[in-house]
């Protein structure tokens, strides 16, 4: 599903953020990437949805290779990988329900998917109740359940999940862990780059740990260190 | 379809609204360049209708002198009527010449009071074959040197006074046009980066899940090319005002009675007003091209 050969990847002013960075990860797998801050983790991340595009090496996802991907094409991969985020990215004067079907509207699904769609999803997250709330009206781990909502609701092949725990307390973070792991069981391949200890031995599933941008560990129900 | 037709209608009017007070800026900028334009471009066809119809062709005009000869007049018309370079004339007597004076004066009694018919020169209007102005110029030469005339006078004088005042009004009024129009398409833009700026997180959003560049760029363009053609439509009454007020107004001027060809018909205004709005279309089309280009590059 996902294939790095020998990645590298240097910002301006000679940041390395990702050297020689090769693994493969297959469909339906969990992967936490771990590693002290500025250790290439959100970079790992921006370049599988191509956000970033690699200085050299060959990234392979969804069965495209990412470096001879022209630029129009890159929407539709994105229609297969759902994104979230430490700070969730939702709509602050969209409600509940418009957030998640936002993320439907913009790619062109008719209004019935729509209809039909969206009200799933927010019983799958378990937010039906507050379709009609605005994002300020909720708790953390409950606009993040709106945004997983949001990335899920195009049943993409693969979900990328930057620091999704990152502001969320421990009780609650279990929560949100809990969904992942059922979308992840539903055949979604799960990227998830994190800081949290207790997610990730709690969890034990495959551990990439990067430091300075070097894969230094990477093995399955791995621990955080 | 359909439904995303409504949903970049939809878009689009509400970051018209969210803008207000740029979008009204940059709708009239784009009206008054384009009113502007239209209006240089009614002067220039007015000028060409004025001096081609001018006097029904007649190029120059032989004025005797008021106690010229019979004898003189018959020359003049033997001369005018074996002439192969006369296509045609008129001759308009010491009566008639007093009754046009009477008309072209009609606001000055006085002068009229000083007159009489008996001190009008007569005269004769004179349409050559060839309007050419050197060879109007080289008739007229000929005709002031006859017995009895007074003066020739030459419409060709008249003509290049009327091309004169349009073409620097017409120069004037693009110039300032071009820079308005530049400065409309600037200010589009702007209103366009700044819709863009407003709307960054539902973009980021709109990139995360896989919207098209075109999908996100569409509502933005369709932006720009409104502010165009509300300007443009803001344009077209201000051409109407300027055909009924300023050029009819030198239609009936009295002060300066060569500018009375000076008209343009009402299908050549709405011909112009589908020009403007076509142009104001492409104007806001393009401004916003630039902005979507430059700041949505994904």
């Amino acid at each position: 599903m996902i294939r790095l050969e020998s990645v590298s990847k240097v910002f301006k002013g000679d940041v390395t953020a990702l050297r020689d960075a090769s693994a493969e990860i297959q469909r339906g797998e969990f992967v936490f990437l771990v590693g002290p801050s500025g250790s290439g983790k959100s970079t790992f991340i921006r370049l599988l949805n191509r956000e970033e595009v690699a200085d050299s090496g060959r990234i392979m996802v969804a069965g495209k290779d990412l470096g001879s991907l022209s630029s129009w094409r890159v929407p539709y991969l994105r229609r297969n990988i759902g994104c979230i985020f430490q700070d969730y990215k939702l709509l602050s004067k969209k409600t509940v329900f418009e957030n998640v079907a936002f993320g439907l509207e913009v790619i062109g699904r008719p209004r019935q998917v729509i209809r039909r769609q969206v009200p799933a999803i927010l019983e799958l997250v378990g937010l039906s109740r507050k379709a009609d709330r605005t994002p300020d009206e909720l708790s953390g781990g409950e606009q993040q359940r709106v945004s997983i909502a949001r990335a899920f609701v195009n049943r993409p092949l693969i979900l990328l999940a930057d620091e999704p725990t990152g502001n969320l307390d421990p009780a609650t973070s279990v929560g949100i862990m809990r969904l992942l792991d059922r979308i992840n069981r539903s055949g979604t391949t799960v990227v998830m780059a994190t800081h949290d200890r207790g997610v990730v031995d709690t969890m034990r599933r495959r551990v990439i740990e990067l430091d300075r941008g070097v894969i230094v560990r990477d093995e399955s129900r791995g621990v955080y260190d | 379809m359909i439904y995303r037709l409504w949903y970049f209608i939809r878009e689009t009017v509400v970051s018209l609204w969210r803008n207000l007070s740029l979008t009204l800026a940059a709708i009239l900028t784009v009206g008054i360049s384009l009113s502007l334009v239209g209006t240089s471009i009614l002067v220039r066809e007015g000028a060409d209708r004025a001096t081609a119809q001018f006097q029904e062709g007649v190029e120059f005009i032989v004025f005797m002198n008021a106690d010229h000869t019979p004898d003189q007049d018959v020359a003049i018309r033997q001369v005018l009527d074996t002439s192969p370079a006369i296509a045609q004339y008129t001759y308009i007597d010491k009566m008639a010449a007093y009754e046009e004076f009477q008309v072209l004066f009609v606001d000055k009694p006085e002068l009229i009071e000083s007159v009489t018919p008996d001190v009008m020169p007569p005269s004769y209007r004179i349409v050559p074959a060839d309007p050419d102005a050197a060879n109007v110029a080289e008739l007229a030469r000929q005709f002031s040197s006859q017995p009895g005339v007074r003066e020739v006078a030459t419409a060709t004088d008249a003509i290049r006074q009327i091309e004169d005042f349009s073409t620097r009004v017409s120069q004037v009024l693009l110039v300032a046009a071009v820079v308005l129009v530049v400065v409309s398409a600037m200010l589009i833009l702007n209103t366009v980066f700044t819709a863009i700026g407003a709307r960054r997180e539902e973009i980021e959003v709109m990139k995360l899940v896989g919207a098209t560049n075109w999908f996100v760029r569409i509502p933005f363009m369709l932006e720009g090319t409104i502010h165009g053609l509300i300007g443009a439509a803001l344009a077209i009454p201000c051409l109407f005002v300027v055909e009924n007020q300023v050029l009819s107004f030198f239609q009936e001027s009295d002060v300066v009675p060569l500018f009375r060809g000076f008209a343009v018909p009402d299908g050549f205004v709405w011909d112009t007003s589908l020009w403007l709005l076509l142009l104001g279309g492409t104007v806001g089309m393009l401004g916003s091209a630039v902005a979507v280009t430059r700041y949505l590059d994904v």
